[in-house]
This record gives C-alpha cells, sequence and structure tokens, in this order.
C-alpha cells in the first residue's frame, strides 16, 4: 500500500513536471546566451518591438496583441507576438532569454511570475532595451519603464456597483468565487467587491469568499450549496471565467436562473454567448486592446526619449446584456 | 500396464546448455511416479516439456499411443494434462470456488449465459462435491482463499488440477512448506486420485515420502534417465545411488 | 487412515450476518451513514431536503461514471491517471463535431441528429485514448503508470489543438435541457439517472459476468490467470478502453451541464475517482473491490463537502477534513483486513 502510494504522489508531481517540460519549445531554437554582446542592443533606428504574454490562444492576449500591433502599425514600428504554452515562469523564461540574440528595442511583456521573471528581464534591460510591462508585474519596480494593468481591485467594485444596480435595492445575500487561495488577481477583485459591496449596496450582505480550485465542477457545488444554506442569495460574484461558468451551472442545475444575479468577470466569446443567452446578468470586461495600445504609445516614448508615465490603470467596463450590442468593441477576441 | 503418456529421446537446450540429452519418461493410469533427481538434473525442464510450458528440440511424446504435440499449456490441458505448479499459481483474492473454476467458469443458461453472466450458485455446489470427494476440509466456500492456511490453499491448487485432469497430473513439489498433517491431506489426495485412474506425476525432494505414496520412481541425472524401480522393491539407499551415478541401470534409457 | 473427523467438511456459505460484516462496503456505508445523520442534526433545514440531496447526486454524476471505469481498472492492479483530459477531449471532439455540423459554427440550435452524431464522437473519441492506454499497458508492458501519464497530457493537448487551447462558443441548447437539467417524472434529474444506469450495469458486468470474474482474477494473481488459460493482454486492453469509453460518456455529460468544455477544469478529476475507488474498499493492489464501495466512495467526500458548505465551514479546513477522512477510511479497512487475515 505504502509504496503504491508513494509511487502515486510521485507522479502526480512529475505529471506536472512532464507537461511543464513538454511545453518549452518557442524560443529552443536560438537560445543563444544572453551575456555575450552586452550593450548598446537598441540602437537607434531599431525598429523592432517584441511583446510577450502570458500564455498562448487566451482571448484576453490576443485582444491585447491586437490593440498592440494596430498601435505599432501606426507609429511606424513593426511588433513580433510569442507566448509560452501555459502561464508558467519556467516556458516564458527560455522565451525572453531567447530574445538577447534579437535585441529589439522594446521588450512588452506580462510577467507570469513577479519574482522568478525578474532576472531575465533584467538581463534584457541591461541590453539597452526597454522594458514595459503589461497585465501584470514584477515586484521590483525598477526593471520597467512603464506598467499598464488593470486594477483588479478596481474591477471588484465594478462589480459590487453593477450587482447592486441589477438587484435595485433589494435585499440579500451575495456569494463571492475565488480560484485558488493566494491568486493575487482574482484576490484583489474579490476584496474589492467586498469592499464596495459595504457602501454601494447596504441592503446586501456578504456571504464570504468560496475558493473554487478554479475547477467548475467544484464552483457549482458551492452556488448549490450556498442556495441550500441562504434562502436569500440574491448575486453570485465569479471572479474569472471557469468559475464564472461553473455558478452558471449551479444556478441552471437549482433553476435559478435569472432570479440570483450572476456577474463574471472577463469577456471571453463563451462568456459573451452566456451573457446573450442570459446565463450571466453582467460581465465586468478588462480592456486589454487598451492596455497593449498603450503599452506601444509607452515603448515608442522611452524608445525615443520622450516622457514615460510609471505606472498607468487600464479602465474596466461592466457589460450587460442591454448595452452589450453598444460595447461590442470590449468583447475579447480569438483573432484580429 | 500401458503408458498414458510417454516420451522418448527428448533433447532441450537452453542456448548451449543442454538441459535433456535424450530423456525418456512414461507413466500409466492409476499409478503414481515419482520423478527424482538432483538439482540440475532436468527434472522442471522434462516437467515444463510435458506439460506443454516448453517446446522440447527433439524427442517424440505420445498419449495413449498417439504422438502430440504440445505446443502450449492450453493444449496439454485439452488433452487431459494438467499441473500443480510450485508456486501454487492461485488468485487469492477469489474463493475456493472460483479458483477451482478459474479459466473454465459455469454460466448460467439462456439469455443471461450468453451475456456471460455466471451461474455462481452451480460452481459452489459443484465445487463442494469435488472438495467432499478428494477430502479437501474448508471452513466455507465463500472466503478469499488468501486466508486460509498453506496447507488448505494447496489443496485447492491439487484438486483445481485433478478435477479439470483427464489423464495426468503434474505435481511440481506440491508438500514443500507444508507442516506435516497438512502434508498427511495432500498425499491423502494424491491416493485418492490414483485410485480413481488417474496418472499422477510427483516431484519431490522427500524421499521417504517418495517411497511412501509412489507405485514406481523414474530417476533423471545430467538429462536423461538413469534408473526405474518399484516402490515397493526400492529403498533410500537405491534412489540416492541413482542419484548421484553410483548406480546404473543399463536398460533404462 | 485416520477416522477422526476434525473439521467437517462445511460446503454452506457463511451466514448472511458474517458476511456482511465481514464485508468492505457495510463499514464504509456506515461511515457515509454516519456523515449523513451528523449533518442533518446540524443543518436540518436546509441539509435535509430533496433539493440538496438532488444537487448533491447531479453534482457527483459525472465522477461517478469515471469512477466506476477506475474501479475496473485498479481490480486489475492498474491505475488510470488519463481518464480527465480524455474526459475533456470527447467533450471537446464532439462539441466540435457539432459546431461544424451547424450553419454558422453555431451549435446552439442543434437538433437531435445533430447531438447524437456529437454522443457517438464522444464515445468513440473516449475509445479510442483507452484503446491506445490498452495497448500500450497489456502488450507493450509499459508501466499503466507511465503510459496514462503520458495519455494524461496527450490527450489534453489534442483537444487543445482542437480549439486553439480555448473552449467552444457554442453547445446545442437541446442538449443542456435534455441531459444536462431535464428531469423525469418527480424531479429525478436525466445526468443522475444515465450515472446510475451506467453504475448498475458496469456493476452488474464486474460482480456476475465471467468478465468481471476474470478481472478479479488477474488483479488477484495475473501468472495464475495465464496460466488457467485466461487471455490476459486481451482482457487487460478490454479494461482500459472501458475506462475510456466511460470518460467518453461522462465528457458528454460534462459536456450537456457546464454547456463548456471546460479546458481548464477537470484536472484532479483522476485523482478524485481513484480517492473515492480507494475509499470504497477496492484494493490498490488488485484483486478487491466493489461498485457499490465506489458509489460510497464517490459520495463521502461530496456530502462533507456539501455539508461543510452549509454549515458554513471555513474552506481551508474542508481540504483538510476530506483529505484526513480519505486517510483514515483507507487505514481503518485495511487495519480490519489484516485482523481478519491474521491466523
Amino acid at each position: 500500500m505504502s509504496t503504491r502510494t508513494l509511487i502515486l504522489t510521485g507522479a502526480v508531481l512529475a505529471a506536472g513536471a512532464l507537461l511543464t517540460a513538454c511545453g518549452g519549445k518557442i524560443g529552443e531554437n536560438n537560445a543563444a546566451p544572453s551575456s555575450q554582446s552586452s550593450g548598446g542592443g537598441a540602437a537607434s533606428g531599431n525598429k523592432n518591438l517584441e511583446l510577450v504574454v502570458g500564455v498562448k490562444n487566451e482571448p484576453f492576449y490576443i485582444s491585447m496583441q491586437c490593440g498592440a500591433e494596430a498601435a505599432a502599425k501606426s507609429a511606424g514600428y513593426t511588433l513580433n507576438t510569442q507566448a509560452p504554452d501555459k502561464f508558467d515562469p519556467t516556458l516564458q523564461g527560455p522565451i525572453v532569454t531567447a530574445l538577447g540574440a534579437k535585441k529589439p528595442a522594446a521588450l512588452l511583456i506580462a510577467p507570469t511570475d513577479d519574482k522568478t521573471m525578474a532576472p531575465q528581464m533584467k538581463t534584457i534591460k541591461d541590453m539597452g532595451v526597454k522594458i514595459i510591462e503589461v497585465d501584470t508585474a514584477l515586484q521590483d519596480t525598477s526593471v520597467a519603464a512603464s506598467s499598464i494593468s488593470s486594477d483588479n481591485t478596481q474591477g471588484g467594485k465594478l462589480a459590487a456597483q453593477t450587482i447592486a444596480k441589477l438587484t435595485s435595492g433589494k435585499t440579500g445575500s451575495v456569494l463571492v468565487l475565488d480560484t485558488k487561495a493566494g491568486t493575487s488577481t482574482t484576490a484583489a477583485r474579490a476584496k474589492g467587491f467586498e469592499e464596495e459591496l459595504k457602501t454601494a449596496a447596504p441592503n446586501l450582505k456578504s456571504i464570504g469568499i468560496q475558493f473554487t480550485d478554479n475547477e467548475p465542477a467544484v464552483a457549482a457545488q458551492k452556488v448549490t450549496a450556498a442556495i441550500s444554506s441562504t434562502p436569500d442569495l440574491i448575486g453570485v460574484f465569479a471572479t474569472n471565467l471557469n468559475t464564472g461558468e461553473g455558478a452558471a451551472t449551479g444556478l441552471r442545475s437549482a433553476g435559478k436562473v435569472g432570479q440570483v444575479q450572476l456577474v463574471g468577470f472577463d469577456a471571453s466569446p463563451s462568456e459573451v454567448e452566456g451573457l446573450k443567452n442570459g446565463a450571466f446578468q453582467a460581465l465586468i470586461a478588462q480592456d486589454p486592446a487598451t492596455i497593449g495600445k498603450v503599452g506601444v504609445e509607452q515603448a515608442v516614448n522611452a524608445i525615443e526619449g520622450k516622457s514615460v508615465q510609471r505606472n498607468i490603470s487600464a479602465p474596466l467596463v461592466a457589460l450587460t446584456k442591454d448595452d452589450m450590442t453598444n460595447k461590442a468593441e470590449f468583447f475579447y477576441k480569438t483573432k484580429c | 500396464m500401458t503408458a498414458v503418456l510417454q516420451a522418448q529421446n527428448i533433447v532441450k537446450h537452453y542456448g548451449s546448455v543442454e538441459a535433456l540429452r535424450g530423456a525418456s519418461f512414461e507413466v500409466g493410469s492409476g499409478e503414481v511416479v515419482a520423478l527424482i533427481g538432483d538439482n540440475g538434473a532436468g527434472k522442471s525442464t522434462l516437467v515444463k516439456c510435458l506439460s506443454g510450458a516448453e517446446i522440447p528440440d527433439s524427442g517424440t511424446i505420445t498419449i495413449d499411443g498417439r504422438q502430440v504435440t504440445l505446443d502450449s499449456p492450453v493444449t496439454a490441458r485439452r488433452l487431459g494434462i494438467e499441473t500443480v505448479y510450485q508456486d501454487l499459481a492461485v488468485a487469492p483474492d477469489l474463493d475456493p470456488a472460483a479458483n477451482l473454476f478459474l479459466g473454465r467458469e459455469i454460466r448460467r443458461k439462456g439469455l443471461l449465459g450468453a451475456l456471460g453472466v455466471l451461474d455462481k450458485a452451480e460452481m459452489r455446489r459443484q465445487a463442494a462435491e469435488e472438495f467432499t470427494r478428494l477430502g479437501v476440509t474448508l471452513q466455507s466456500i465463500d472466503v478469499p482463499i488468501g486466508s486460509l492456511s498453506g496447507g488448505q490453499r494447496q489443496s485447492v491448487a491439487v484438486a483445481r488440477s485433478v478435477v479439470w485432469a483427464s489423464k495426468v497430473v503434474f505435481m511440481d513439489e506440491p508438500t514443500a512448506a507444508l507442516g506435516v498433517v497438512q502434508r498427511e491431506k495432500v498425499l491423502d489426495v494424491i491416493r485418492r486420485v490414483r485410485d480413481e485412474g488417474m496418472a499422477v506425476v510427483l516431484i519431490s525432494h522427500n524421499m521417504p515420502e517418495v517411497l511412501s505414496v509412489s507405485d514406481r520412481v523414474e530417476v533423471l541425472r545430467l538429462g536423461r534417465r538413469v534408473a526405474r524401480f518399484t516402490a515397493a522393491d526400492a529403498t533410500l539407499e537405491d534412489l540416492v545411488g541413482a542419484m548421484t551415478g553410483a548406480l546404473t541401470q543399463e536398460d533404462a534409457a | 487412515m485416520s477416522t477422526t473427523v476434525d473439521t467437517l467438511p462445511t460446503v454452506e456459505r457463511r451466514s448472511f450476518t458474517t458476511r456482511l460484516l465481514s464485508a468492505n462496503t457495510f463499514w464504509i456505508a456506515l461511515v457515509l451513514l454516519a456523515l449523513i445523520v451528523v449533518f442533518s442534526i446540524l443543518a436540518p433545514d436546509s441539509f435535509l431536503t430533496f433539493f440538496n440531496f438532488q444537487q448533491l447526486f447531479i453534482e457527483t454524476a459525472v465522477l461517478l461514471v469515471i469512477a466506476v471505469g477506475m474501479t475496473f481498472v485498479i481490480i486489475t492492479g492498474g491505475i488510470d491517471l488519463s481518464v480527465g483530459s480524455v474526459l475533456i477531449f470527447a467533450g471537446m471532439i464532439s462539441a466540435k463535431t457539432m459546431e461544424w455540423m451547424s450553419p454558422g459554427q453555431d451549435a446552439s440550435n442543434a437538433g437531435w441528429g445533430t447531438i447524437l452524431v456529437g454522443l457517438v464522437v464522444a464515445i468513440l473519441g473516449g475509445s479510442v485514448w483507452g484503446l491506445l492506454n490498452g495497448l500500450l499497458i497489456a502488450r507493450a508492458h509499459i508501466p499503466p503508470l507511465i503510459v496514462t501519464l503520458g495519455t494524461l497530457g496527450a490527450a489534453l493537448g489534442v483537444a487543445s489543438l482542437l480549439n486553439d487551447g480555448t473552449n467552444v462558443r457554442t453547445v446545442p441548447l437541446e442538449l443542456r435541457d435534455s441531459l444536462g437539467f431535464g428531469t423525469l417524472e418527480g424531479n429525478i434529474p436525466n445526468l443522475v439517472v444515465v450515472a446510475a444506469i451506467i453504475t448498475v450495469i458496469f456493476g452488474f458486468i464486474l460482480h456476475t459476468t465471467r468478465f468481471g470474474r476474470y478481472t478479479f482474477a488477474i488483479g488477484s494473481n495475473a501468472e495464475a490467470a495465464r496460466r488457467a488459460g485466461i487471455g490476459v493482454t486481451r482482457h487487460l486492453t478490454f479494461v482500459y478502453l472501458l475506462t475510456g469509453f466511460l470518460a467518453g460518456i461522462a465528457g458528454f455529460m460534462s459536456l450537456a451541464y457546464f454547456q463548456s468544455t471546460t479546458i481548464s477544469g477537470h484536472t484532479t478529476d483522476n485523482l478524485n475517482a481513484i480517492a473515492a475507488v480507494v475509499m470504497g474498499g477496492t484494493s490498490l493492489f488488485g484483486g478487491l473491490g466493489t461498485i457499490l464501495g465506489t458509489v460510497i466512495g464517490v459520495f463521502i467526500p461530496a456530502v462533507l463537502q456539501k455539508g461543510f458548505n452549509i454549515i458554513g465551514v471555513q474552506p481551508y479546513w474542508q481540504m483538510i477534513a476530506v483529505g484526513a477522512v480519505l486517510v483514515a477510511a483507507v487505514w481503518f479497512d485495511q487495519h480490519r483486513r489484516r485482523a481478519q487475515n491474521k491466523r
């Protein structure tokens, strides 16, 4: 028994490691050591920008790429985009390191870890490449010239205001679904929501934050359990795509679609579809295209020696079924 | 006596090692023949060749006078030859009845049977009958065989071969690792089977046991048959002498 | 020959009570019952309700189907880590097929013809991975842990390739309203009915047929099974094929329920299924186990989670408690079994 269990545990750990190891394809081809040839990298006249996003094929990052490409084109620059297979610094690191050979004028990056990505980014910076952080940022604020991100706390607050509007003064309880304990972005959304709820909707009472392990199945369970234990449940705030889909399933299963207001986060195609067919009452959308656009503008400013703004908050917007057709530009794209 | 199973001039090489160099062997119905020999004499190889687990390089095997090719244990089994292996080979989590019928399950009649549904009650009933007939005592028929004592487990393994064999049963050290009482029970089973007209081949290192249970003894040495005895006339010294090469019979090979 | 009758050849079976008390399932069922009683006392108005149990059954339906397949595999002494990925693959290829068959790639209003094709594709998709697992394990003799670890990654990778790593956008509403959320007379959810039928069928196969008997025999002693003339290679291949087949059905159920291919979910389905099977008294060494035990093993963590959520226990404590119950259940079971076999 014990050996088998050990093997099992090992296997599971190994599974993660294996998957991680299998993914690292990008950047392998020219993983030149970054230390050779330092200095004078970004010569004037270098019109190449590099965008390294958090993960491949994510509509959020694709939209960001679209915004950035458009902005680069109008500024007379070319932009190349790369993405790791997973949201993982061990996959993103090599991509950044490989840029040492390419030496773009500026690197726009969504670091996948706020600490472990720092050394690679510093090396590139030391070659004279301007660093602009988009979406996420390092803890070390000395690396990037500028950081553009959505204010997740603000997004949470916007969700609270939206739910207040949707429930129009009724009293009741509200459930918050977070992903995994320790995920900073979704935690900030949940925290902002809880804070704002007190002032924006004094009639609504939060029954607390539940973690879902980012599994739709768990999110559905949490919602039906809350319906059992809290008959006056009136709203659910789901802090990302998976929790939103799970919550929608739980509400449908309990026959509470439309009675319990569901506010989701982000505007992926499947969520937009859910908003359209009534599974969601509102979505809090980020504006990745603007993040990309502003990122490129700041990069160009840095390259051309103009003034750069250190921190920029990108706007968020609440989408509801009524106004969604006017706000279609905020839907995340799967291609430009 | 006519031989049920007869082997002549069996040769078997493993690479450059010659395990059997023209060994012969025979056993008739209703007799227990002990196959003895020192370690490396070729006993196990000969049993494997005769039970289909190994295919000999040359030599002839006949059953009831007809020449046969034993290319797999399944073929041997179909021809009525069963083997009790030294390492038991029972499924410890299954009950005695399930073990007895392993690979030969009885299915229900009709549609359910066609779907593969087992007739467990019938198998239990027949198993109980067979165990009673062979004098195998068990507390109950539906506990996992792994929870039985070593002797009972061995008895079930022996019973399984005996029940399904129509001609010959090979038993490779069936009493090794058993206590005195349990050993007696297994030997009782062997005698009963013999009395029912089965040919039994016993491989054993225990000479007193060989002399007490077998009718005849055949001795292998260096891959050949070197001596044949009638158990009643043979002494311990004869057997040991034949095994070590101190005694040879010209006509034995 | 001795004439004393020391132990009479008792050919009868043990009494019903004896068999009941020595059945692993009986004790683990008591644990489940105890949990239900405790939560019912703590929260009578919200736990002991038709609604709550209805939801409990719905939410365990998909996992139950996977766990039934896992029971067969573990009884043969194997393991299948790939079920969660195979489930996603089956859902993905099914959803893509249905979108592809629909005008404008929008499967929302697809009819029954399209849905049936989707079902067949899901089942085939799951079975293909199962067959691959089986062939690699039984014929190429690669350890199941390694094979299914490989297919765990590969199946998810292929599923991701099919739709560029994102969830499909549309799932037929008809599928959602029938299999996903439809109910029979008396508010019995269709999803639960499907899971129950599958459980009963495969419980029957495991415990009454020759296929089931061989599954136990191979897990108990593969060499003995081989010598008894059982086609071990063929049988093992079938068992893994069966797990893939059931994962395919589970994938289709998940698709109907979540209306999404949940590509980043189901990451712990394999472990949840293994935990449920083991908690239900199936030995990781093979040769021993019951489908009823697996059903109970699926429900114990589900009831715990549900109950804790309802009485408002902090989520971190829930993780600790579920983990502790898993380990305790297995420890208790082994302890009892060892005591029983000590002779």
